[in-house]
Order: structure tokens, then sequence, then C-alpha cells
């Protein structure tokens, strides 16, 4: 899908050829034992990740390193909890706390971190303005707008609907304020969004212990609930505000890498009058591959050192370790994007994570 | 995604570079054979020829095995799916998520296209109204149902995805909470919910019959009266616009304060295998293609849901407001609830059965126990939503050599468990013996029912015609269809829903169908209760 899109604008002839020398392994590849010395290495990954994953320039910079990757898409507790991660070599949750479940399970000591995206909230310029009146969004550090987690959790506990905004002739809609997310049942963009608005709700403070937990989760379960119906990857609602637009979805939790991937990409689907305003605060998803074999420690080793990998990692608005190589990408496009985001928080410890999960889940 | 991908890149390349091995069918990577076994709704069967192009393009062949929505879900939940199907594709995954026993059985979800459920009304009905050029909200639209400005065909809720989306969409939009709407807020607007859902003329199992159904009124077909719109997927009505057989064109008003969008979520199963997966993936990148995305544009008006494929002009407006969707199945079974037992209006139904000496043995108790069915013994997610209704009244008359003595029962509006007990005591009752007078009781049934419908004429009417012979005692069907004429006018339109059962005459029974704009259903293979339930959806 994003990777056919891609190949439409792949333009110089260098490329063309890698591409089909990726064609060509990938043939040998498939469901029969990987030929010429590629030895196959089988992950799952979040789904955020599959379209770095299946990039022909990915595939040939480690066919390059003598490995064939070939990755399956759950959602990040998904892979924390129910996936069989005996068939897979790597298992690559998108966020640190699902990383930790799985080492403290399988008593696996290590694991990398190649790359780290923000969350942010994709919307529109009409939308963003209407907030700015309202002061949920304002200038944040280093000139970038941001959404104001308090100001909206105001809004949300309020249950103020989008035609009772003052002043508001942009989007009169007669449905809350509320931004779309995934089910937080199932999904880590969801759980870091948990992560986010239970500091807030918690007096700025990360929520530790059963008292605070239960202090915050009438406040931030609202935000679910009300949604009625939410999609199980962070593609969907992405997806949604790409394709169906500010009716459908005003305001999409992203994670930066999303948004900044398809600006970087140029495929038009970014629209002048689309925003991305980063949450403050934030928290960084950070995206941690738990190797489960030899082979899956080589795939985690070369997504954190290998140059060439790195610097794709950053052309999908992945935040690499190096944050030369993100920047780079962004100046050569002739995009930006602050280099450290100030405001962020840490999440909670999975535990608490997940039993807050469990909560809201429970009040479905 | 990489073998499709791969695939795309080399007959891409190729052809660029204008070598000599291209071609579709790349040699160097033929679409391995797959087969993918799809547990679907029915509307999808306008996808063949695109899934017949994708089979050649992917060698992914889709076995279809076609059920109603909610059947759909039971399956899933009760594990009849494990291991039969690969992967579901319904509407949406909206009703499956809020059953955690299906939602569990769920894998990797692919959103295809979309389509809004809307309000499409004859050009001169919209435009008398003055909602051809403007557009107008839910509230407006329910208002002038009450005041029975117009009228329209909408699915059952129970049975068809676009009659539960119009519902959610009208009472979320009533509501005005601005959140998913829940069992309290649907009580808050029962008069507004229950004026609009006054204008509804017509009901059906299927979004497919219903759009039939306008077509053969509108066009004078069926004995019905004309209906002035439908309600339904804004691709079903740019469908009948497309195929021109409406008298008249249908103007679709997308409410303003927002609408319930299905999106066709092809869906793996969670328990499916490497092969399944791959064929599911090399599937869906296909179907995701810009170019396959404007041809389901093209060929089926679903609207495209891959970014940055362009809308196109048929999908005006293109932005609408996404009305929340409740998550909980409880939020659900009470809006399906209201609507039987309080919203719609209450129906009249009338059953005249066949109990007949060849019924003797499994065939009466076949009937006894559908009949039993329908009385709150079934209570499976469907069963549930098609008993007999509060507010319903329900006539049975058996018939053998001459017609039997009808037996009605008035459900009441509140504690429905006396009458509905009283019909299970009268259909555990019925014998079988003597002949098959079918003409003769089908006559008997319009008697009945003329002076009920002069009394009180606001009701959804309907006669279900079922048995398992050849007419044998009193008039015959050429009798019965020459006099069809001299029934009154408002009789006259009931439609006959016949049901073939044992022996019965596929062809007599078909055409007193077709006659009075009814439907046949088949239960010669399947079980009659099932019929019945499906039945329901129609009355």
């Amino acid at each position: 899908m994003s990777g056919v899109k891609r190949r439409v604008s792949i333009g110089s002839a260098v490329v063309l050829v890698l591409a089909v020398a990726a064609v060509v392994v990938w043939g040998r590849g498939g469901d029969t034992p990987a030929g010429e010395g590629l030895t196959k290495v089988r992950g799952v990954i979040g789904s955020e990740k599959q379209a770095f994953f299946t990039d022909p320039r990915v595939v040939a910079a480690f066919a390059r390193h003598g490995l064939d990757v070939e990755v399956d898409t759950a959602g990040s507790r998904q892979i924390a909890t129910t996936v069989d991660l005996d068939r897979y070599e790597f298992a690559f949750p998108s966020s640190s706390p699902a990383a930790q479940r799985i080492q403290r399970d399988r008593g696996i000591t290590t694991a990398h971190t190649p790359f780290q995206s923000p969350m942010a909230v994709a919307t529109f310029e009409p939308i963003a303005a209407l907030l700015a009146d309202a002061g949920v969004v304002r200038a944040g550090a280093g000139g970038y707008q941001v959404l104001d987690i308090a100001r909206y959790l105001e809004l949300t506990a309020a249950g103020t609907r989008w035609d009772q905004l003052p002043g508001n002739t942009a989007y009169p809609a007669r449905k809350n304020v509320l931004i779309t997310t995934t089910d937080p049942r199932e999904s880590n963009s969801a759980a870091m969004y948990l992560a986010i608005t239970s500091f807030v709700a918690n007096g700025d403070a990360v929520v530790s212990g059963p008292e605070q937990e239960a202090r915050v989760l009438p406040a931030v379960t609202k935000l679910f609930l009300d949604q009625g119906y939410t999609q199980n990857s962070t593609e969907g609602p992405f997806e949604d505000y790409l394709a169906a637009g500010m009716g459908k979805t005003p305001l999409a939790l992203v994670y930066e890498s999303q948004y900044v991937g398809r600006r970087l990409r140029g495929d038009g689907s970014i629209r002048p009058d689309m925003r991305m305003l980063y949450t403050a605060p934030t928290v960084y998803s950070k995206h941690t591959l738990v190797p489960l074999s030899g082979n899956g420690d080589r795939v985690g080793q070369l997504l954190t050192t290998d140059p060439e990998l790195g610097g794709l990692a950053a052309s999908f608005g992945f935040r690499t370790n190096d944050p030369r190589v993100f920047a780079d990408v962004l100046a050569r496009a002739g995009e930006s994007a602050p280099a450290e985001l100030v405001d962020a928080v840490e999440p909670p410890s999975f535990e608490t994570l997940e039993r807050m999960l469990d909560e809201v889940g429970k009040r479905y | 995604m990489r073998k499709a991908l791969a695939f795309a890149l080399a007959a891409a390349l190729l052809a660029g570079c204008s070598t000599d091995a291209g071609g579709p069918a790349d040699p160097a990577r033929p679409p391995e054979p797959a087969v993918l076994r799809v547990l679907a709704g029915s509307e999808l069967a306008d996808m063949a020829p695109l899934l017949d192009e994708a089979a050649k393009a992917t060698g992914v062949t889709v076995e279809f095995t076609f059920t109603g929505t909610l059947e759909g879900v039971e399956t899933l939940a009760t594990g009849g799916a494990d291991g039969r199907y690969d992967a579901v594709w319904f509407s949406s995954n909206r009703y499956p998520a809020g059953v955690p026993e299906a939602a569990r059985r769920l894998g990797n979800q692919v959103k295809v296209m979309a389509s809004p459920v809307v309000l499409g009304l004859a050009e001169s009905t919209a435009r008398r109204l003055g909602w051809a050029d403007r557009r107008v909200g839910w509230g407006e639209i329910a208002e002038q149902a009450g005041r029975r400005a117009f009228t329209y065909g909408m699915t059952d809720p129970s049975a068809s995805n676009s009659g539960f989306s119009a519902l959610v969409g009208v009472a979320s939009a009533l509501a005005g909470a601005g959140r998913a709407v829940d069992a309290g807020q649907i009580a808050a607007v029962t008069p507004e919910l229950t004026a609009f859902f006054g204008a509804q003329a017509l009901s059906a199992g299927s979004s497919g019959w219903l759009s039939d159904a306008y077509q053969r009124r509108a066009t004078g077909q069926d004995p019905g009266p004309k209906i002035d719109g439908l309600v339904n997927y804004e691709s079903v009505l740019l469908s009948l616009n497309a195929a021109g057989g409406l008298p008249e064109p249908l103007t679709l008003i997308h409410p303003v304060d927002g609408v319930v969008t299905a999106d066709y979520p092809l869906t793996l199963l969670a328990g499916s295998g490497d092969a399944a997966r791959a064929a599911h993936q090399r599937l869906t990148d296909h179907l995701r293609t810009p170019e396959v995305q404007r041809r389901i544009a093209d060929t089926t008006h679903r609207r495209p849901v891959v970014p940055g494929v362009d809308l196109g002009t048929p999908f005006a407006p293109a932005d609408l407001v996404e009305l929340p969707f409740p998550a909980t199945r409880e939020a659900v079974d009470a809006l399906l609830s209201a609507y039987f037992n309080k919203l719609r209006r209450p129906s009249r139904t009338l059953y005249v059965v066949d109990v007949s000496g060849s019924m003797a043995g499994d065939r009466i108790a076949s009937l006894r126990s559908a009949l039993v069915g329908l009385t709150g013994a079934d209570d499976s997610l469907t069963g549930r939503f098609r008993q007999f209704r509060n507010r319903e009244e329900v006539t049975v008359l058996p018939f053998s050599s001459t017609p039997g003595a009808p037996e009605v029962f008035t459900v009441p509006e509140e504690h429905p468990e006396a009458v509905l007990a009283g019909i299970r005591r009268f259909a555990e009752g019925l014998e079988a013996d003597g002949g098959t007078a079918i003409y003769d009781s089908l006559d008997h049934a319009y008697r009945q029912l003329g002076p009920a419908v002069a009394a009180d004429p606001d009701r959804f009417h309907s006669i279900v015609l079922m048995t398992d012979g050849e007419n044998a005692n009193g008039k015959d069907f050429a009798a019965f269809r020459a006099s069809f004429g001299s029934v009154p006018a408002p009789v006259r339109q009931v439609p006959v829903f016949t049901v073939l059962f044992g022996e019965g005459s596929s062809a007599e029974l078909t055409e007193v169908a077709a006659m009075t704009g009814g439907k046949v259903f088949d239960a010669r293979r399947g079980p009659l209760a099932e019929v019945f339930q499906e039945i329901r959806g129609y009355q």
C-alpha cells in the first residue's frame, strides 16, 4: 500500500537499481528458504513500522548484511501479552513499557532502542485556530504550536461540543471536542495517550501506585469511552484523517513519525491546511527491539548502528539516536521539527499502565 | 505486503524499462495461487468483478460465504468461524468489537472502501421539502418525518448494518450529547425518534431487497404505495441512480450534523496460518493501490480510503462529520430494543400456516418450534431481536382442508411475557390433519385483515404463508390470481412472504410473493426456525 504509493516518487536511477535488486532478492525469499546466503529473520512489530520494514531500500540494506527480514504486525500490547513469540526472532513493540514486559516475561536482558517518536496530534488549520482562540492551542518552546493537555482536559471534563466553542463557524459539529485515538485495550498509541493525560490529571506527576491510579481514572476513562468505537491500529485514525478529512477526524493522535514520514514522502497526502501539534506535555514512544535469538539481535544492532538504516529510519520520520541524522534528513527535504521537545514526560511503569488500561477496558 | 509489492514493482519497473520480459504476469514472480475463505456481508457481492481482477493480479481467489451482520458476529463469538474461514469482511468491525468473544478473534484489519449511510429522496420530494440545494440536519429530517411530509424505507437494524447505522446516526444526532450514545440519552429523545421512524414505510432484512422493492413500487410493479425515499448506503443510492431504472433520480441528503460510515475492513482472523496471512496481505495491498481504489469507486460507488486518492465528483460533499458509534454491547442492545419495542411503528403480522396431514411428524414439530422461537425462547444475539415485539399484533391462521379459526394476540407495550406465553401455548397445540386449501386460506386472511387495516392503518402489515404441499382443496392458484384484483386496495398492498417447505409449489409461491410485493423464502434445506427469523426483518 504505502510502499507501492511511494514507488511513484522514487526518482533517481540509483534508487531504481536498488529497487530492482530488492525485487530479485525478494523473488528468492517468501515461503521457500532464502537463497544466496540470505538468512531469514522473522519479527513481530507495531504496525506503524511496517512501511519502513517493507521499503525496498530497507530490504536491500538488510540484504547487504546477509539478512532477509520478514515482519508481521500486531498491537504493542498484544505483542507483549497475547502474540506467540516463539514464532519470531525479535519483537519490536512501539514503546518501552511493552518491551520491558517481554524482557521480564522471557528473562531477556538485552534490548535495542534504535529510534523513537514523540506523540502529537494531527489536525487542520481551522481547528488549530479555533482551539487557539479557546486557549487550548498555544505557542510552545521553540515556536512550535502545542496542544495544552491541561486546558484540553477542562473541555473534555465539561463534555464541551465543538459547536459550543465561542465564535465557532469553522467546525460547528454537534460532537464533543475529543482527540481520536485507538482502542486502549489493544494499541500502544492509546497507552501513550493515557500516559500523557494521566500525568496531567495527576497534577503533573507520573502516576504511581493504586491511590493515584484511582484518582485519575474517571477523567482519563472518559477520554476513551466518549469516543465510542475506536480502531485498533494507529494507522486507522491517521488514514481517516488523511483520506476522509476534518469532518470525520478533526484531531487524530499520531506518532510524530507518521506525520513527518508522510511529509518527507512528499506524496501530496499532507495537504496545505493540515497541521501537526505536539501535545504539552508529550511522551516519547521508544520503539524498543527485544531480541529473541542471535539473528534477532543482529537486526537490533544493525538498526542501531548501521548509518544507512539510520538514515532510512529518519526518512520515515523516526528520531534516531544520533539527532543529526534526523535533522539532516529533514533539512534536505526543506522540513523542520524541534530538535528536542523539552516538555516531555516519562510514561508510568508497565504495571501501572497495564492496570490503568485494564480499568479503562472494564468500563466498555 | 512484500510479495505483492515486489510484484507491483517488478511489473512497473519492467514495463518502464520496456524489457522483453514484461507483461503483468511477470514470469519472475508468478502470482502464487491461494484461496481466502471469507465470511462476508451480502452487499459485497458487487465486488465480484474487482475480485476476479484481483485474483489474476495476485493469485488470491476469494471464496465468499454471505451472512447478516449480527449473524456474522454470532458466528465469530461462538467459534463457528474458527477453521472454516480465514477472514471476515463486513461493512464495519464496530459490532464484533463490542462483543469480547468476537473481538478477540479479529486479527489484522485493512480498510478497503467507505460509504456513509444517508437519506435518498426522490428529486421532486427533496425539492418540495427545500432540501435539494441546502444541507439539513437530522433534527429537521425527523421533524418533517413526524409530519409524514415524506416516507422512506430502511433495513432492519438487527439484520443489516445500513439500518443500524441510520439508527445510531439519528439517535446520536438528536441526543446532541456529542459522545457515543447510551441508553439514558435514547430515552431522553424518544419523542423525536418516534417521529422520525413514524415515516418509515418499508422494512427489509437486506439492503439489496430494499432498493429493489423501492424501485418496483416507484415503477408501479408492486401493488404497495410508492415510497419517497430510502435510508441506505450512499453507494446503494448512487448505484440506483446510475442504473437508470428509477422514474426520477434520488437526491442524496447527507445530514449536516453527521453520519455513520461503513469502512469495510477486510479482517484476517487471529488464528489464521501463514498462508492465509500472506494471501490477505497480497489481496489488501492490491485492493488499496490507487488504480484499484478508483476502479472500486467507479464500479461500486464506494469512497476510496487510501490517502492521496482523489474522491472525485460523485462523492459530494466530501467532508462528512462522523458521529460516534457506541462501543458497548449494552448501548447497542438498548438502541435495538428501543427501536423494536418503542420507536418504530408497530407491526400487524398474520401467519397463514399449513397444518395438513402431510405436516405430521417432524414438519409440524419444526413449525411449532419456529413459532415458539419467536416468543423469546431464542436468546442468541440475533434471536433476541427477532422475537415478537411489544405492541405487535400477531395472528396465527392454521389451515388444512379449510381455513381454521384465526387466533389474534396483541403484545402489550410493557410486560409482554404473558401474551408471548399464550402464543407459545397456541403454537405447541398445533396438530397436523386433513387437506391443503392454500388460496381459500389466503383469501380468509385478507378478509380477516380488511377491517383491522381500516380501523388501524398505521402499522407495518405483512402476511407469512407457509405450506408444505400443493393446493388440494378450495380455489386454485389461477382462480386466486384472477380474483386478486378485486381484493380491496389497502389489503392488496400487504406483502405476502411465502415459505417453501416440504413439497410446496415453488412456482406458485414465487408468483404469490411477486404479485404482492413480498419475497419467497426457502425452508426446504435449512431449518424453518431460521427462515421465520429472517422474515422478521421484513415485518
